[in-house]
């Protein structure tokens, strides 16, 4: 693998293979242990679902386009927007960042050359596969109508819809996601490479560990509670029908114990991929870099402290209720002090507006206008108001979509040419970003005036005053919609006939920049030794690629 | 660690994985991952003991009724079995760590005999709990037919069965398999010592034709179900973490007999044991929160 | 490279022998039958539920020396006494944040 006159070697040799070079059979894909390899078929994999929970949000904001359900009658809008629901939260949203760029970065970042448990890596992503199988299988046998949230005793005695295929496949895919946080926990301990101390490590890796310990921590509620929820339906016992003395109130708890952390697992690594980003192209050393670290741990250790804000109006007792509404504002600290750091981190920075760049303010902006709007949510007076509204469904949409699904474009971007080695059009790039900014914010902005007007999620009709903003959310979300499809087409283009990007195209000193792109099957050429701290540019802040080779060769000679 | 910069030269171990630079990492890899394991299992039965938590603490006297039905004996040998094999899996990695390669196959063997010995231990209480029309879901008891011959006593008020009788031992027919509950003494003790929580002055109650409360057993009987669809719940996925642990055993068996663990590789032996000392302490907690409940009223 | 393994023991292998082995069963074989026979002697005279916490003392004390000894957590790197402890606490975080809801219902003190 080594080139002949690398002895005291010039990283920027191209290798001689390759991770995608490196077996071109199918096998050599299926049963790769190679965490890039796996990286790219979950990103194969999330795109298509992602699409696929992208056609069910077409079809609803079509619907919604007129305040009569004619396109489609109920019991089909309600399935429509679970299969949203449950497509875009379980298969795209919690393992999107993880699976894609933290399976295929993780390691690179710290030095290592693969995950610590390969083996467990690939099988993650069979359960995925294959808890996303039944899934498609459920959706083409006729849908489930529950809502994504399968509260009972709907879904275990009068849904009539294929709830146990979709419950099967979540349960499934849960385990996917318990092997991936398992996973890069361990790869956190214990493989990083001589020199990266804690503190040196990128802050997306402490995002993803920090995810890595939601992932772990939670998801085996969830799955424990599906399994209840499953013999329940299937044997007609069980714990949660009011009928029998069962109780629904401990569905949610349980539910909830686990999805409203999962919603950490949504939103940290994109606070991770942010992190970066911000950092990177201001050139200039991040803000704070404990305080990110730890508020990500703090962000994950809160986060279960706060599940009842979903239950306010459920029957909880306001005490509770009271409680979970304090620690809720609680929460909202460590997401505050991100936001300030990156403020701060952008100020007199010598700013870049390339393409990531573009998504990460505009993830500050949107992330901004989500967060706030939770803190409403989370008031206890307020939320009666508000629950089940637009309002909520619009809070949701500027974090999971203008936070997470924001991030994740702009990590894709700025990662792509490490990826690939290949460079998109940087054009048609800003322009996608510029389209999914406007068209997002048109979509779900109106919304906010939706719910505070009253009207409520989840219903295929609505009165005929509210159309206006309903035809103003369903234009953005077509132009949404242009702006999601356009990269899709950019980055398949580039892989043919874009220009190679080279090792380092925005010139950065993350150790993955310090590697060939693509990287080689290993990652690295030689082990590589971490003299540096995290985000050091040079002094002229910004750092010259002469500067990074001279530093690599003192470093790794 | 050092030696990654000539990689070609460094002699690998056999057992070691190529991404790891050495036994250690690799070790400590495999050792933090399998906590990790551990700690989502904990989480995984964590949720069935809020639930349990939640109906306990809400019909404790249905609970205790169910539980005192439960055969403690039974339970109890079962523990004292599960904490046998832990002993001897606990030696299994004390031979491996001594290279003792025969005295590793023979504890992992006894290990085994007693994992089946639990399990069927659990099978022998899953019968009489179908024998006596105790599983939750209608239709997987055993189905008992009218018998025209039969001497019919006059049906007795429920808090006047003899308590921790089961149903079928009063005849009862039970033609389509059903969970059967007969016996209310215990919320009359309960109601007389005035210990009834709200909960349960609401759930096992019905008015009378004049109004009055009167215990209704087939609303108590739906809550005695709720403590044995937690029973089986638990007690099910034990199993079934117990049969997992059995075919971990297997393999290990057929590695051991191979002499593949010896002083300076054992990792696999102490992985499999911690998974089994986990399934053992899950026991230890289900023991006295399902199979003791309420045993000191009728003592 | 000082810092790679900051966590780090050796695995010793000289911890345990059979006579401690043996000790540590003789344990959890006692601690079982006493968990049998307090649960049959009513302890509702000292407070409601008393029976059911030394149970769970019992038990407690049962699983503790099942994982330090057996399962070698004594010896073990902080981190695993970490990820044992932790996942403990937030089993607490589950059972005390539902409760906390069921005990208050109706409680009166914040309806009326």
């Amino acid at each position: 693998m080594q080139s002949a006159d690398a002895i005291g070697g010039n990283v920027y040799d191209k290798p001689k293979m390759n991770y995608l070079t490196n077996g071109s059979t199918l096998k050599s894909w299926l049963l790769t242990k190679d965490h890039k390899r796996i990286a790219l078929m979950y990103l194969i994999s999330v795109s298509a679902f992602f699409m696929m929970g992208g056609l069910y949000a077409a079809a609803i904001r079509l619907e919604l386009l007129t305040p009569n359900s004619d396109l489609m009658e109920s019991g089909t809008y309600n399935k429509a927007f679970t299969q949203h629901g449950v497509l875009m939260i379980f298969f795209f949203l919690i393992p999107s960042i993880p699976a894609v760029l933290g399976n295929f970065l993780l390691p690179i970042m710290i030095g290592a050359k693969d995950l610590a448990l390969p083996r467990i890596n690939l099988l993650s992503l069979y359960f995925y596969w294959i808890g996303g199988g039944l899934a498609l299988f459920a959706l083409m046998q006729g849908g489930v109508d529950t809502g994504w949230t399968f509260y009972t005793p709907y879904s275990t005695t009068f849904s009539n819809t294929f709830v146990m295929a979709v419950g099967l496949g979540i349960f499934i895919n849960g385990f996917s996601s318990i092997l991936t946080g398992l996973n890069f926990i361990v790869t956190v301990h214990t493989m990083r490479a001589p020199g990266m101390t804690w503190f040196r490590l990128p802050l997306f890796v402490w995002a993803q560990y920090a995810t890595s310990l939601v992932m772990i921590l939670g998801t085996p509620v969830i799955a424990i509670t599906i399994l209840l929820l499953a013999i329940e339906r299937v044997a007609h016992v069980g714990i949660f029908d009011p009928a029998i003395g069962g109780d629904p109130i401990l569905f949610q708890h349980l539910f909830w114990f686990y999805s409203h952390p999962a919603v950490y697992i949504m939103i940290l690594p994109g606070m991770g991929v942010i992190s970066e980003l911000i950092s990177n192209f201001s050139r200039k050393k991040i803000f704070g870099y404990e305080f990110i670290a730890f508020s990500s741990i703090a962000i994950a250790v809160f986060g279960f402290l706060v599940w009842g804000h979903h239950m306010f109006v459920s029957g909880q007792s306001i005490y509770a209720g009271l409680v979970f509404s304090f620690l809720t504002m609680v929460v909202a600290v460590p997401s505050a002090i991100k936001m300030f750091n990156w403020t701060a981190t952008l100020y007199k920075g010598s700013v870049s507006f390339d393409t990531p760049m573009l998504y990460a303010i505009g993830f500050m902006g949107l992330f901004l206008i989500g967060g706030l709007t939770g803190l409403f949510l989370g008031s206890i007076g307020l939320t009666v108001h508000l629950t089940d509204t637009y309002f909520v469904v619009a809070h949701f949409h500027y974090v999971m979509v203008g936070g997470q699904v924001i991030a994740y474009l702009g990590g894709i971007h700025y990662w792509w040419p490490k990826m690939t080695g290949k460079m998109y059009s940087e054009f048609w790039g800003k322009i996608s970003a510029m389209l999914v900014f406007i068209g997002f914010n048109l979509t779900f902005f109106p919304q906010f005036i939706l719910g505070y007007q009253g009207m409520p999620r989840r219903y295929a009709s609505y009165p005929a005053e509210l159309q206006v903003l309903n035809i103003f959310s369903t234009a953005g979300a077509s132009v949404l919609g242009v702006g999601l499809v356009m990269p899709v087409v950019y980055m398949v283009h580039s892989l043919f006939y874009g220009k190679p990007a080279g090792d380092n195209p925005w010139m950065l000193p993350g150790l993955e920049w310090r590697t060939a792109s693509p990287p080689p099957t290993e990652n690295f050429e030689k082990m590589p030794v971490v003299t540096w701290e995290a985000y050091e540019f040079g002094e002229e802040n910004g750092l010259d690629l002469e500067e990074a080779k001279r530093r690599d060769l003192a470093v790794v000679s | 660690m050092s030696a990654h910069a000539s990689d070609k030269f460094v002699y690998h171990e056999p057992g070691l994985q190529h991404q790891f630079d050495d036994m250690k990492q690799q070790e400590e890899s495999v050792s933090i991952g399998m906590w990790m394991f551990l700690v989502q299992e904990i989480m995984f039965f964590g949720g069935l003991f809020t639930a349990y938590l939640v109906f306990r603490s809400r019909y404790p006297m249905a609970f205790a009724a169910g539980s005192n039905h439960l055969d403690a004996f039974w339970g109890g040998l079962n523990t004292l079995v599960l904490i046998v094999s832990s002993l001897t899996m606990a030696l299994t990695v004390y031979y491996a760590q001594k290279s003792n390669r025969s005295m590793q196959v023979i504890m992992i063997v006894l290990t085994m005999i007693f994992g089946a010995a639990f399990l069927g231990v659990k099978a022998i209480e899953y019968t009489a709990k179908y024998n006596d029309g105790l599983i939750p879901v209608a239709g997987l008891n055993k189905k008992v037919k009218e018998d025209p011959g039969a001497h019919h006593e006059k049906a007795k008020p429920c808090w006047e069965v003899e308590h921790g009788a089961a149903a079928a031992e009063h005849h009862v027919v039970n033609p389509r398999g059903e969970f059967l509950w007969t016996d209310c003494s215990l919320v009359k003790l309960a109601k007389d010592e005035a210990f009834l929580t709200d909960a349960e002055k609401i759930g096992y109650f019905s008015k009378d034709a004049s109004g009055a409360d009167v215990i209704d057993i087939n609303k108590f009987r739906d809550k005695v179900k709720i403590f044995y669809y937690i029973y089986f719940v638990m007690t099910g996925l034990h199993a079934l973490h117990m049969i997992v642990g059995l075919l971990l055993m297997s393999w290990l068996l057929w590695t051991a007999w191979k002499g593949n663990y010896h002083a300076e590789y054992y990792m696999p032996v102490e992985m499999s044991g911690l998974y089994w000392h986990f399934v053992d302490i899950v026991w230890i907690f289900l023991f006295p929160l399902l199979y003791l409940l309420g045993r000191h009223f009728h003592h | 490279m000082a810092d790679r393994h900051p966590e780090h023991e050796h695995m010793e292998h000289d911890h345990m022998n059979i006579p401690k082995y043996l000790g540590i069963f003789m344990i959890l074989v006692v601690g079982t039958i006493l968990t049998y026979f307090a649960a049959t002697v009513d302890l509702d005279f000292i407070f409601p539920g008393a029976n059911t916490l030394l149970a769970l003392l019992i038990a407690f004390t049962k699983m503790a020396f099942v994982m330090l000894f057996f399962m070698h957590v004594y010896w073990s790197p902080k981190l695993i006494w970490l990820s044992a402890i932790a996942s403990f606490f937030w089993l607490a975080i589950m059972f005390a944040y539902t409760m906390q809801d069921y005990f208050t219902r109706g409680s009166g003190v914040f309806t009326g």
